[in-house]
């Protein structure tokens, strides 16, 4: 080969390592980005009046004259609106049957189109579910709303070879001579007015129950079962992680007992997330009946098995990197070999053991598969400390999938959906970062 | 109890213990350390509850229809009365998803392992090894709903022309490359300068010319895919290398700094380029670190569960034809995982049992595939060690 081809190639090597490092920075990137964007807008958001009314109605929070004072405001514009569907109603009634019939067909999109909006019109209070008992939250949604209420939307079939593509026609059209013409037009000139869209920082999103499946209100009972089963794994998992560390860093012997130990150590590790969740039904509910069903120590003792492996290896890495010189002057002075342990190693190799405690944790609070047949329901509300033995709870990453995959208005509700990934995102990234930073902290003190 | 025996003998005056209690420690000391060893071998004993637990739930189901249904069959009626369980269908959409993310990120994990331990300076790589780990520990069902919010409705929108991008960005290079190397090659063996330059470059614009023929008919090829369902095969393997890249760059990685400096600086020696002594040299010593990498890396997406039940589509038929990747699918753990609630635990239907037997396979072939990487690991660090 020429020397010129050589370094050709030797240059696309170089540039084909660093662009797969590219590509993965990139692929973090593009997967992070967006959840962090749509996440924050489960927080920072233009709320609508709407929001404000449920916020006082429901988590009696706000400030109630100005309420009143902008329900009044409101009514003046809503009012109208509502008084040309009245009117139109009259209208329908006076006219002849089969002209009717026709107008009714494309009357009753309207009709709802301009409830989901705005809200049932006053004094209407047949609502049960409380999504119907008010417009829209949200400005963004409204505008979609607005846009349905205006055009109607059609599916173009005409060309067989390509896919049906979607296309819109004025609603105001079809009512085009009646007295509800004018009404597509005053909506669409004073939304703002009727909904008076406002900058709103919702934390309440963090600490509020949901109202309505998730439709409304915050997340607050998934994060605290988050938070109690990671703990609750964490707290079966680490005592013992961590004396399974000190034995086979002190005391075991290489033989072929150990090397079994540590192959089912490594067994452990790369066993599917799903079986844990299988055991963990099959074991601890069907066959040791912790609980009648699902609850939380089912589901944080199945966790506390999954997380065992990591921690027993960070541990030992912990307690492997403390100097030999330690425990050497210790044993010198004559101290026995437990109390070296006890006293000498363990506490300089506490931080590295803690290190990995937390990325455990981390782990723990991410993880779906196991939970999903021993801890979680998708709608629940919090629970106390006094019940984690029995009952089951909401937890944020099986939520995520429950909202996402099965909730029957997926599509309406992503600002939580993204809100509550964006929450564990961060929760289980905070964790492993202030294991970093530890971690770099500690290799420092160690070097000396 | 071992603490009060050792607080006794520091009073004693440490070195002159008595018989007696000399005994006493020992026996306290034996005590210890069996207490330890109990909590040491409680993994152990659990690996053994998971296979024991896991199999008396599937052998029912093997009991009541036998094997041959499972592996054989692709019908997966489970609701019917008496139901069909054929799981062929679902083992090889597991199989499918699966060699899919592994050929996405074997070469990107092994080229990002290369690049970490040899390429890149000291100052880049301390940044590069966070980004990694991040990757790493993003859970599981933030990828699955990227894939089902953001990638699936992107690929069924324009999918077509996204790929052919894709297509175009990968495989002008290596192509460009190719024409490099091989008119290179093919002209080496002529001497006279003057000749082999025309024919050089008559060769190089002949292959010039072909490349960009291929790229542009796959490209506009591509181009006009239509993808029907955006929660397919290929977004669940996309998203899956996302997450099998950062074990098999950390091991890969691994294995290749435990290759000692002196092979190396040998081939350097030798007049190698930078890229020649690592595929000649470093690569091979490192071969089998690499391969217990790549094992780990496959097991971690064989095993994953809520992207594949988020994105995959949950469809238990082979796709037609069966390389196409555009189609939904339905994995083994995404089965479990979506079947368990509508199957009776109370009563242990066949529904029940055969989930079970599901989870034995995965557990076996996890087993198996962990037995196998860790006997490469063991065997590499002892060559590697000179023994």
């Amino acid at each position: 080969m020429n020397l010129g081809t050589r370094k050709i190639l030797d240059r696309s090597f170089t540039a084909l390592g660093i662009g797969s490092i590219v590509v993965m920075a990139l692929a973090l990137l593009i997967v992070i980005t967006p959840i962090i964007y749509n996440g924050l807008g489960a927080v920072f958001f233009k709320g609508t009046i709407e929001h404000r009314k449920l916020l006082y109605n429901e988590f009696h929070r706000g400030d109630g004259a100005e309420l009143e004072r902008e329900i009044a405001e409101v009514a003046v514009y809503r009012d109208q609106a509502y008084r040309m569907l009245a009117d139109f109603e009259l209208e329908l009634e006076g006219m002849d049957p089969e002209k009717a019939r026709e107008y009714r067909m494309q009357y009753g999109p309207v009709k709802t189109a301009l409830q989901t909006l705005l809200g049932p019109p006053p004094g209407d209070d047949s609502a049960i579910l409380t999504r119907f008992r008010y417009g829209q939250t949200r400005w963004e949604k409204a505008e979609e709303k607005l846009h349905a209420l205006l055009y109607e939307s059609k599916w173009d079939y005409s060309d067989p070879d390509v896919m049906a593509k979607e296309y819109f026609v004025r609603r105001a059209e079809s009512f085009e001579g009646t007295k509800l013409a004018p009404m597509f037009g005053f909506v669409e000139k004073n939304a703002e007015k009727m909904l008076l869209p406002r900058f709103t920082l919702y934390w309440g999103f963090l600490t509020d129950s949901s109202i309505d499946a998730h439709i409304f209100g915050g997340i607050w009972p998934e994060i605290q079962g988050t938070f109690f089963l990671a703990i609750g794994a964490m707290l079966f998992a680490f005592p013992l992680g961590v004396v399974a560390a000190i034995y086979f860093t002190e005391y075991a012997k290489d033989g072929v007992f150990t090397s079994m130990l540590r192959s089912a150590n490594s067994t452990l590790a790369g066993v599917p997330s799903i079986v844990f969740g299988l055991f963990g039904l099959a074991f601890f509910i069907n066959t040791l009946n912790v609980s009648e069903s699902k609850s939380v120590l089912a589901g944080a003792l199945t966790l506390a098995i999954m997380i065992l492996p990591t921690i027993i290896r960070a541990a030992e890495e912990a307690i492997l990197a403390v100097p030999k010189t330690y425990k050497e002057a210790s044993l010198g002075l004559g101290s026995t070999k437990w109390n070296t342990i006890v006293t000498v190693i363990l506490p300089a190799a506490l931080p590295g053991i803690i290190t990995g405690g937390v990325i455990s944790l981390g782990r723990a609070a991410g993880e779906t598969a196991p939970i999903i047949f021993t801890a979680a329901v998708s709608v629940g509300s919090a629970i106390g400390i006094a019940d984690v033995l029995s009952s089951p709870t909401p937890a944020l990453s099986w939520n995520i999938y429950n909202l996402a995959s099965e909730h029957e208005a997926a599509a309406e509700i992503r600002h939580v959906q993204y809100g509550m990934v964006l929450a564990l995102v961060s929760i289980v990234l905070l964790l492993n970062l202030s294991a970093v930073l530890l971690r770099a902290r500690i290799s420092k003190k160690l070097k000396g | 109890m071992s603490g009060d025996v050792n607080r006794d003998s520091n009073r004693s005056g440490a070195f002159v213990v008595s018989e007696g209690r000399r005994k006493m420690q020992k026996a306290a000391r034996t005590a210890g350390e069996s207490i330890l060893l109990l909590i040491a071998s409680f993994v152990a004993i659990v690996v053994l509850f998971i296979f024991y637990f896991v199999a008396v739930d599937a052998v029912p189901y093997f009991q009541q229809r036998g094997f041959a249904e499972f592996f054989t069959s692709s019908n997966w009626y489970p609701a019917g009365d008496p139901g069909e369980f054929g799981a062929l269908a679902i083992i090889y959409g597991t199989g499918m998803v699966t060699l899919g993310s592994a050929l996405l990120a074997v070469p990107m994990g092994i080229a990002a392992a290369v690049c970490l331990s040899d390429i890149l300076p000291f100052s880049v790589r301390q940044y590069a090894k966070p980004v990694i780990e991040m990757l790493a520990a993003i859970p599981s069902v933030a990828f699955g709903f990227f894939a089902l919010v953001i990638l699936a409705p992107l690929l069924q929108t324009s999918g077509g022309p996204m790929l052919m991008w894709v297509w175009w960005i990968l495989a002008g290079p290596f192509l460009l490359l190719a024409v490099i190397v091989g008119s290179d090659l093919l002209t080496a063996g002529i001497e006279e300068p003057v000749r082999r330059k025309r024919y050089a470059t008559m060769l190089q614009v002949l292959f010039t010319l072909l490349a960009f023929l291929v790229l542009y008919v796959v490209g506009s090829q591509l181009n006009g895919m239509q993808i029907l369902t955006g929660t397919n095969a290929l977004n669940v393997s996309i998203i899956l290398s996302f997450m099998a890249l950062p074990t098999i760059v950390s091991v890969a990685e691994d294995s290749l700094q435990s290759v000692g400096r002196e092979l190396r600086e040998g081939s350097y020696a030798l007049g190698a380029t930078r890229a020649e002594t690592l595929v000649k040299t470093v690569l091979p010593a490192a071969s089998s670190g690499i391969l217990a990498a790549v094992i780990l890396g496959i097991m971690r997406s064989l095993g994953e569960t809520m992207v594949v039940w988020m994105a995959s589509g949950n469809s238990s038929h082979i796709p037609d034809p069966w390389y196409n990747y555009l189609e939904a699918v339905r994995t083994l753990t995404a089965t479990i995982a979506g079947d368990m609630g509508e199957a009776d635990q109370v009563t242990g239907s066949a529904r029940y049992h055969v989930l079970f037997a599901m989870g034995l396979l995965l557990l076996v072939i996890s087993f198996i595939s962990n037995l196998i990487s860790e006997r490469i690991v063991v065997r590499q660090r002892k060559i590697l060690s000179g023994q």
